[in-house]
Order: structure tokens, then C-alpha cells, then sequence
């Protein structure tokens, strides 16, 4: 009898040893996929810092360097004093249009997601519904006529015609909706019974409560300035008014498929640089914003 | 504290008050309010929604329109000559071929790694911030800027002798992994070859936010569901199909539609990588997509640009309804 | 200051829209609250009590009548120009400021002459906050605080800018029992204090009796009785009153008046002179029951209850129309705790008896 017992006991003492095994195995082959799928998606970073810090000799070596010779800044230089690319008005007009377009766009934004969370007016809810379905629609089909409309508006290479168009984000109004709605409506109350008006309690109460929100779309709208390149290309392709992707991709189209690519590298990065940081110190809040919307930009 | 009232010190302003409510009860301000509040915004939709798309709709079935032949008198005949033309039009297939392939082979690669990678970062717990940190970073770029390095991890530099000075980073790796090296997007490249580095790239961008979403939805899946499968004694590989994709199956039907909405958008990224000329040296527009095709009618021929942009919405929208129904049938909740 | 309403009426219009059937939330109330009173608005869920306190802050506008502030007419006045004090049934504090912020909003909000200089507004923030003694919070966020704490502030805050008239909407249903029993004094001691016209909502029969001057009870908007708690206790006007005051509730009886007599079943079981022969229905307060062995009414013992000072018999009654009989009698009495059966007598101003169809009060002589 107690044979049959040592027996089992030993038998489970195996199988839980096996298992213990297994489980180690899982988590390597988990770690071993993770941190390779990892240096690939971070290769593409690494690859374009060295790069620009590369000479051209360098990078044109038939077995590449992983990591350059000696550190050379010049291509940051050269691209700073490239006369194609402007760097600096580049920037400037980006950051511009960026500030003027969040700042008129979150305005619009939380009145009008005020009115649809808060008020009660007859058509409110279909209105909201074709807002909804608007959003179905790709925006190539709507920027056809637009580009005839800013044309008809004489808004051709202005600011004007990169900031307008886009200040109504219907999902934007719809994020802002969703958070006014979950702010109970007893504040609203609260706050008409102490004597304030629909602009005061909006801007002491529904604003503050709603902050991280906010800060997502005022992120994601910087963003959407920085990395949009379509309209800026076909409306404002004129050095006083482009931005800075339509700008960097400009500089660097070359027919013979042979640009100096380590300036090419050192340009990106520092496009690519406000960006970084952005991500670094501001992460939560967009993959927060992100999270909810799969909006880029 | 007193009981004398405040309000009643301010008697003018008091009953100013009161006879302005009054009027606005009288004309229904409450009523006019909401609209006052959206008048920005519905102005703007008025403009560069709205009218937008009955304008489309218009141009789309005006034959041969454009704004300028209209500015100088001409009329149009009403027809579907311009849907026509857009579908004759062999650049046309090129670009509807590009787009659906690139969608077909990206949407479900991406949504599979992203799966899996989303997997083992919620199943780990060392390092696992870091990691989320370094897999959500493609999300923060440009698609131009980085299209441009991924463009030089591809592109070889030719040199005078037969073997190019350097093949590219990409191929050094195939190299020392025994492989030959592959003419990728070079002058002569091939199109299947350019459809790789596409691909690779557009995975890799959309990398980020299917991680995102499908981490959050797994992260919020309670605990106790896979405690009951510990106490049932069920294997890794059926909690999985059986417990942990069914109840993500909404994200992953939501990551899969917008995959696709994009995917039929895709444009900024092949200019990102091939430049405007939207293919290799010699061989342009051989990666044109349809957004493409409809921006480079824009100003000059608005009716095909019309058709064109109302073919693709049709299609998002049928490709929608196909995964929003599949989806239902399904998705458990 | 006294508060009037006259004729008040609030219809809303029907959700559903095929039917077009109206709701009347508050059907015609007329009633004046005398000033520095505080009266209970007393009712099931969905009887017009939220709406007219609503009306009366100016959140709600009436459909029909209007709204006196003292001799003022304040029909019009929108609430944030109504000088009232609020306080919601789940406080409706701003999470986002501390205490003392949350007290200083409504001070931060007066216009014109009304505007206060911030030592001065400081200083009624801190009167007030003493009041409801939190003033050692006041640089804690709402979160940070128990539910009756959180009450307190949001007392504090209604008070702070001395309003005409305080309302309070259900204001202790949010806290537990024992907490309820202390606050309900607290809100009885400041509003004796600051001697400020108040009107609270409230579904708990026992909170409204205990701490207003005057109680009103209503039923699907329309105003049922108006009263001293204890007149509307002793004297309710019709079924509905009767049976929405009191704990344990009234028990209630099918019965007869034949002759000027009451019958319960085939007993007689009291005088009712004054009241024609009909079909009535009869309420017996369970104080109302005298134990007499040779008492006209017999009910069967389900069981005893001893809660002290007094016991409470628990029994049936083929005509009852609760599931059981509950009477309380005196614990000195003579309980024969093997008996099934208990004879009663009744005392005849407990008993009240009603129209079976109208359910209307039938006034007989004691």
C-alpha cells in the first residue's frame, strides 16, 4: 500500500518537474520572439542615427559598419545649410499652423461636444448621427472639391488654407462627447444653482474634468500638422507656406536614385527628433488618445 | 449668517435678469442655443464636408468634367462616361491591383504578429514595460520620414564595378545569412521585390496601434476566466483559441476593419519609400494606388478624380459591411 | 422668506412618440410655504416631488403657474439668478477642487454689486464651512472624503451664499443607517439656526415626519395632503395617506357599513355614526388594536414579535388585505403565548375608513 503511494507521489513529483520545464521553455521562446521582433522594429531608428553620422565613403562600404568610425556632424550641418530644404522656415511654418489650427480646433470642439452632451435641442441627435456617417467617407473624396473651393476662396499658398479645412475633427467632437456625457449631470446642475453660465461651468468644470483628453487631442492634432503631406503638397507647395514632411521629401527626390543619403539620414532624424520627444515625455497621453481612436495624426 | 438675501441688494440688475429670461423663454432660446454653440462647426462641415459631397456626386456624372472647361462656358452632358473611363483606364488597374494586394497581404500579417506580440507581452512581466515602450514607438513617426530610411535600408548604392558599392543593409543580413543579394528597389528592381519592401514597411508601421488596441482589450479581460481554465486544467494552446480570441475577438474585428479602411487609403507611405514617382527609377507609377491615382487628377480632372473617389468609398464601404458582418457572426458578445 | 406656488404644473412631453400621451409630472400644486419653515415633499419615486423641487430652484421650468419668492415673482428667473441652495442627492461635488474651492464656487460667481472681496468670500466660506463642522477639511478633494463628510460639504456649499431657500434633494439616502439618524438632526439644528426657508424630497415616510414643520404628501404629481407631520399622521384624507404614513404601516380591511356600524366579515366591530350604509375599505393603525378577549375582531397568530418596551402580534385575517395583520401592543399586557388565535378591540380614532371606490376618507364621530 504505501509503495503504491511513494510510487504516485514520485510520478507527480515528475510530472510537475516536466511541466515546471515546459514553462521555462515557453517563457524563453516568449522572450527570444519579443526582443527580436523588438530589434526589428527599433533597427530602422538605430540604422538612420548612424547613418547621419556616417561620411558618405563610410556608407558607401561594401560591408556596412555597425556602428561609424569616427562621429561626424557635418551632414547635420550641410543639412542646415541645404538651400532646398530650409530647414529652420520649415519648421517655423509647421509649428505655426500646428498651434493656430489645435488651439481654433479644440474651441470648436468642446462647444460643439458641450452642445451635443449638455444641451437639449430639437435635431440633435440626427445631427450627430450624419456627423457619425461623415466619417465613413475617405477624405480624398471630399478634398477634390475642397481643393476648388480654397481655390474660388483665392486661399491658394496662404496658412489659411492649411489650417481651415481641417478644424472640424467629427471624431475629435466625438471623444469630447463620450467624457462630457460620463461627467455626471448633477454638476451641471450644481453649478447653474450657484449662479454660473454654460461658458463659465464649461470652462471650470467640464475643461479640468476632461483634461487628459484634451492634452490627447492637442498632441494628435500637433501631429497630424507635423506629419501631413497631401493637402500641404497640392494647396500651399510654395517655400513661404510648406510644411515640413511635403518639404523633406521634396529636398530629397532624385532621379538618379543616388542622394547623399547619411545628410538624407541626418534631415529624418531631425524631423523625426520633436517627435521622439513628444513620445518620451507625453506617451500616456496618446496611447491613451490612440487607444481610443486608431486615428494617426 | 443673516438672513437677508444677496440678490435682492441688486435690484436693477435683478430685474434686468429676470425680464431677459423672460424674452429668451418667450422665443425659445433654449431651442436655439445648441445651435448657437455648433455654429462653428457646422459652418466648416457646410463647407468642406457637406457640400463636398454633392459636388463629387455632380462631377462624377458629368461627362469628361472639368472646373475649368466649366469656368469657360462649356457644358456637360449627363452620363456614367467618366466611371467608364476611370475603369477603361489601364493606370487604373494598376493602381486597384497595388492597393488590394498590399491590403490582402498586410491587414492579416500585421494583425497576426500584432496578435502575437501582444500575447507575450501581456503573458511576461519582466521587462514588459520596456518592451510595450519600444513596439508602440513606430507609431510616433512620420510615414514620409521613416518610408525615407527604410528606402535606404533597402536601396543599393551603385558604384562603376558590377557589384554595387554597397547593397544595402537588408541584403549584407541576407548575405551573411548565405543568401544572394536582391535588386529590391533599384533601377531594373522587380515587382515583386518592391511589393516585399512595401509590405515589410506597411506591417511595420501598422505594428503599433493593432498592439496597442489588442494589449488593452487582453489586459482588460478579468483574470478569472484563465484561473477557471487553470483549475480545469486546460493546455496553453486551447485557453488561447478558446478563451483568449473569442474575447478579443471585437478588437481584433476592429483592428481588422481599420486595417483594411487604411490599407485602401495607402499612399503616403509608398511616396515615403519610392518617392513621388511612386515606383522604382524607370518604372513609374508601377506602385500607384488608387488615392494616388485620385490625387493626381486633382485640378485637372475633377470628373474622373470624382469617379474615382466614389469607386474606392464604395468599396471601404462594401469591405466594411463584409467585416462588420463577419464580424457579428463571429464575435461572441 | 415664504415660499408660493401657485398652481405649478409641469407636463413633459411623451418619449414615446406614436402614442403622443403626455406625462403630468406635477398636476396644479398650490401651496405657500411659510417662511423659515422647513417642509418634507413626500411621495413614491415618480411622483412629482423631484420636479417641483426643481421648479422651485429654476432648473425645471413650470409648464403653468408660478413662483413667488416673498412677494417676487421668480417664474422667469433662470437658477443661476434664483438665490437658492441646492444640495443633490448624490452631492454633485466638483471632484476636481478641494473643499474650500468647491464652498468659494458659488461666492466666485456673483456679479456686480453682489461681487465680494476674497478676504470677505474666505471668511463666509469659513462661516459656513463651521456650520457643518468641516472646517478642518477644507483643503481636502471630495474623494478624500466619507459620504457623510462629502454631504456636509455640499451643505456647506448650498449655504455659503445665504440663499433665499435651501432645497435639499433626498439628502440622506446616499448614507447608512446610523450616519442618517445624525444628519437628519445636523440638517434640523442648522436650518432652526440660520432660519432659512427649506424644502427637502424625500420617499422615507420616518425622515420626513421626524425633522419638518410641515410635511407634503404626494401621489403622480398631484398633492394628496398638507400638514403638521402628526395631523397628517392622525388624519390622513384618504387611503393612499394612510397608507404611505407609518411604521409598521396601517393595516388594511375589507369591511361593510350597515346601520352606522362598521362590520369586518360578520362581526360589528365599531360605531360609525354619520357615514351611510356601503362597500368600504378600513385602515387599522397597528397602535390602534386594544387586546379584549371578548373584542369583536378575530384574527389567527402567526407569530409574536418582542421588541421591548413593546410586542408586536403578527396574525390573519380573511379580510385583511396585507398578507398579515400587525398590531403593537403594551409588553405589560397579558400575552397567552400558546393561543392561535388573539381577539381585538379597536380604538375608534385609529381607525379610519374609506370609500371602497373613491378610497376618500368616510368621516364618522368619535
Amino acid at each position: 500500500m504505501s509503495e503504491i503511494k511513494v510510487m504516485k507521489q514520485r510520478d507527480m513529483q515528475q510530472v510537475t518537474a516536466q511541466q515546471r520545464v515546459i514553462k521555462i521553455v515557453a517563457k524563453v521562446i516568449t522572450y527570444i520572439f519579443l526582443f527580436t521582433m523588438a530589434l526589428i522594429v527599433i533597427f530602422p531608428f538605430y540604422w538612420m542615427i548612424i547613418s547621419s553620422l556616417k561620411t558618405l565613403d563610410e556608407y558607401r562600404l561594401s560591408i556596412p559598419t555597425l556602428f561609424p568610425k569616427f562621429i561626424d556632424a557635418r551632414n547635420y550641418i550641410e543639412v542646415f545649410q541645404n538651400k532646398d530644404l530650409l530647414l529652420g522656415k520649415l519648421f517655423m511654418n509647421t509649428l505655426y499652423v500646428g498651434l493656430v489650427s489645435t488651439i481654433l480646433s479644440l474651441v470648436i470642439t468642446v462647444l460643439s461636444a458641450f452642445a451635443f452632451a449638455r444641451l437639449e435641442f430639437k435635431g440633435r441627435n440626427a445631427l450627430f448621427g450624419f456627423l457619425l456617417a461623415t466619417m465613413m467617407i475617405p477624405g480624398e473624396l471630399f478634398t477634390i472639391t475642397n481643393y476648388q473651393t480654397v481655390n474660388a476662396f483665392g486661399w491658394m499658398e496662404t496658412f489659411t488654407v492649411l489650417i481651415v479645412p481641417f478644424l472640424v475633427s467629427v471624431f475629435y467632437i466625438y471623444l469630447l462627447r463620450q467624457n462630457f456625457l460620463q461627467i455626471p449631470n448633477e454638476l451641471y446642475l450644481a453649478a447653474k444653482v450657484d449662479g454660473t453660465t454654460d461658458l463659465k461651468y464649461l470652462w471650470k468644470v467640464m475643461i479640468p474634468l476632461s483634461l487628459p483628453n484634451l492634452i490627447s487631442i492637442t498632441i494628435l492634432k500637433m501631429m497630424g500638422a507635423w506629419n501631413s503631406y497631401m493637402w500641404p503638397r497640392l494647396v500651399a507647395n510654395d517655400d513661404a507656406h510648406r510644411l515640413i514632411t511635403n518639404g523633406l521629401r521634396t529636398a530629397f527626390t532624385d532621379a538618379s536614385g543616388n542622394t547623399d543619403i547619411p545628410v538624407q539620414m541626418a534631415a529624418v532624424a531631425l524631423v523625426s527628433l520633436p517627435l521622439f520627444l513628444v513620445f518620451v515625455f507625453l506617451r500616456k497621453y496618446i496611447m491613451k488618445g490612440v487607444s481610443r481612436s486608431g486615428i494617426k495624426g | 449668517m443673516a438672513n437677508e438675501s444677496v440678490a435682492t441688494k441688486t435690484y436693477f440688475w435683478y430685474e434686468f435678469r429676470k425680464k431677459l429670461s423672460a424674452f429668451a423663454k418667450k422665443i425659445k432660446f433654449d431651442q436655439w442655443k445648441g445651435w448657437i454653440y455648433l455654429s462653428p462647426a457646422i459652418v466648416l462641415i457646410l463647407i468642406f464636408t457637406v457640400w463636398p459631397i454633392f459636388n463629387t456626386v455632380r462631377m462624377s456624372l458629368l461627362e469628361g468634367y472639368t472646373t475649368m472647361k466649366e469656368v469657360n462656358g462649356a457644358v456637360f452632358n449627363f452620363g456614367i462616361g467618366n466611371f467608364k473611363r476611370v475603369i477603361d483606364y489601364p493606370g487604373f488597374l494598376t493602381c486597384l491591383k497595388n492597393t488590394v494586394l498590399l491590403t490582402v497581404l498586410t491587414v492579416p500579417i500585421s494583425t497576426f504578429l500584432a496578435l502575437l506580440i501582444a500575447v507575450c507581452l501581456n503573458s511576461i512581466k519582466l521587462f514588459s514595460r520596456a518592451l510595450q515602450t519600444i513596439f508602440f514607438l513606430p507609431y510616433v513617426t512620420n510615414s514620409i520620414a521613416i518610408g525615407m530610411v527604410f528606402a535606404a535600408m533597402f536601396k543599393m548604392i551603385i558604384g562603376g564595378q558590377a557589384r554595387p558599392d554597397s547593397v544595402g543593409i537588408v541584403n549584407n543580413v541576407l548575405e551573411a545569412l548565405g543568401f544572394d543579394y536582391i535588386n529590391w528597389m533599384n533601377a531594373g528592381s522587380e515587382y515583386w521585390a518592391n511589393i516585399v519592401v512595401m509590405t515589410v514597411y506597411i506591417v511595420w508601421n501598422a505594428l503599433p496601434f493593432k498592439i496597442l488596441i489588442l494589449l488593452g482589450g487582453l489586459q482588460s479581460v478579468n483574470k478569472q476566466y484563465y484561473d477557471a481554465a487553470k483549475v480545469d486544467g486546460t493546455s496553453r494552446a486551447r485557453v488561447f483559441g478558446r478563451i483568449t480570441v473569442p474575447l478579443l475577438s471585437p478588437m481584433i474585428a476592429y483592428v481588422v476593419i481599420t486595417g483594411f479602411i487604411g490599407g485602401f487609403k495607402e499612399y503616403s507611405s509608398i511616396v515615403g519609400v519610392f518617392g513621388e514617382g511612386m515606383g522604382p527609377v524607370g518604372n513609374a507609377y508601377s506602385l500607384d494606388t488608387m488615392v494616388g491615382f485620385i490625387y493626381r487628377a486633382i485640378g485637372k480632372q475633377e470628373g474622373t478624380a470624382s469617379a474615382a473617389a466614389l469607386i474606392l468609398f464604395a468599396i471601404i464601404f462594401v469591405v466594411t459591411m463584409i467585416n462588420l458582418y463577419v464580424s457579428n457572426k463571429k464575435t461572441h458578445y | 422668506m415664504k415660499v408660493e406656488l401657485q398652481n405649478l404644473t409641469k407636463i413633459f412631453p411623451s418619449r414615446n412618440k406614436k402614442s403622443g400621451e403626455e406625462v403630468i409630472a406635477v398636476n396644479n400644486f398650490t401651496f405657500t410655504i411659510p417662511d423659515g419653515q422647513l417642509v418634507g415633499l413626500l411621495g413614491p419615486s415618480g411622483c412629482g416631488k423631484s420636479t417641483t423641487l426643481y421648479m422651485i430652484s429654476g432648473l425645471q421650468q413650470p409648464s403653468g403657474g408660478k413662483i413667488f419668492f416673498g412677494e417676487d415673482d421668480v417664474t422667469d428667473l433662470p437658477a443661476e439668478s434664483r438665490g437658492v441652495g441646492l444640495v443633490f442627492q448624490n452631492y454633485a461635488l466638483y471632484p476636481h477642487m478641494t473643499v474650500k474651492q468647491n464652498i468659494l464656487f458659488p461666492l466666485q460667481n456673483l456679479k456686480g454689486p453682489d461681487k465680494m472681496t476674497k478676504e470677505a468670500m474666505l471668511e463666509r466660506a469659513y462661516e459656513a464651512a463651521k456650520l457643518v463642522q468641516i472646517d478642518e477639511l477644507m483643503d481636502r478633494k471630495p474623494s478624500e472624503l466619507s459620504g457623510g463628510q462629502q454631504q456636509r460639504v455640499a451643505i456647506a456649499r448650498a449655504l455659503v451664499k445665504m440663499p433665499r431657500v435651501l432645497l435639499l434633494d433626498e439628502p440622506l439616502s446616499n448614507l447608512d443607517a446610523r450616519l442618517r439618524l445624525q444628519t437628519r438632526e445636523e440638517i434640523r439644528r442648522i436650518q432652526r439656526g440660520t432660519k432659512i426657508t427649506t424644502v427637502f424630497v424625500t420617499h422615507d415616510q420616518e425622515e420626513a415626519m421626524s425633522i419638518s414643520d410641515m410635511i407634503v404628501v404626494m401621489k403622480l404629481g398631484v398633492v394628496q395632503q398638507v400638514g403638521k407631520p402628526q395631523e397628517v399622521y392622525d388624519n390622513p384624507v384618504n387611503l393612499f395617506v394612510a397608507k404611505f404614513l407609518g411604521t409598521p404601516p396601517i393595516n388594511v380591511f375589507e369591511g361593510e357599513v350597515k346601520g352606522g356600524k362598521l362590520y369586518i366579515g360578520q362581526s360589528a366591530v365599531l360605531d360609525t355614526p354619520g357615514v351611510d350604509d356601503r362597500a368600504v375599505t378600513v385602515g387599522i393603525r397597528p397602535e390602534g388594536f386594544i387586546l379584549d378577549e371578548n373584542g369583536p375582531l378575530t384574527c389567527n397568530i402567526s407569530g409574536i414579535e418582542v421588541m421591548g418596551r413593546d410586542v408586536s402580534i403578527v396574525s390573519t385575517n380573511e379580510h385583511s388585505l396585507n398578507p398579515v395583520i400587525r398590531s403593537i401592543i403594551n409588553s405589560d399586557a397579558n400575552i397567552n403565548a400558546a393561543a392561535t388565535e388573539v381577539s381585538y378591540s379597536l380604538k375608534p380614532h385609529k381607525v379610519f375608513i374609506f370609500d371602497k371606490e373613491t378610497e376618500e376618507r368616510l368621516y364618522f364621530e368619535v
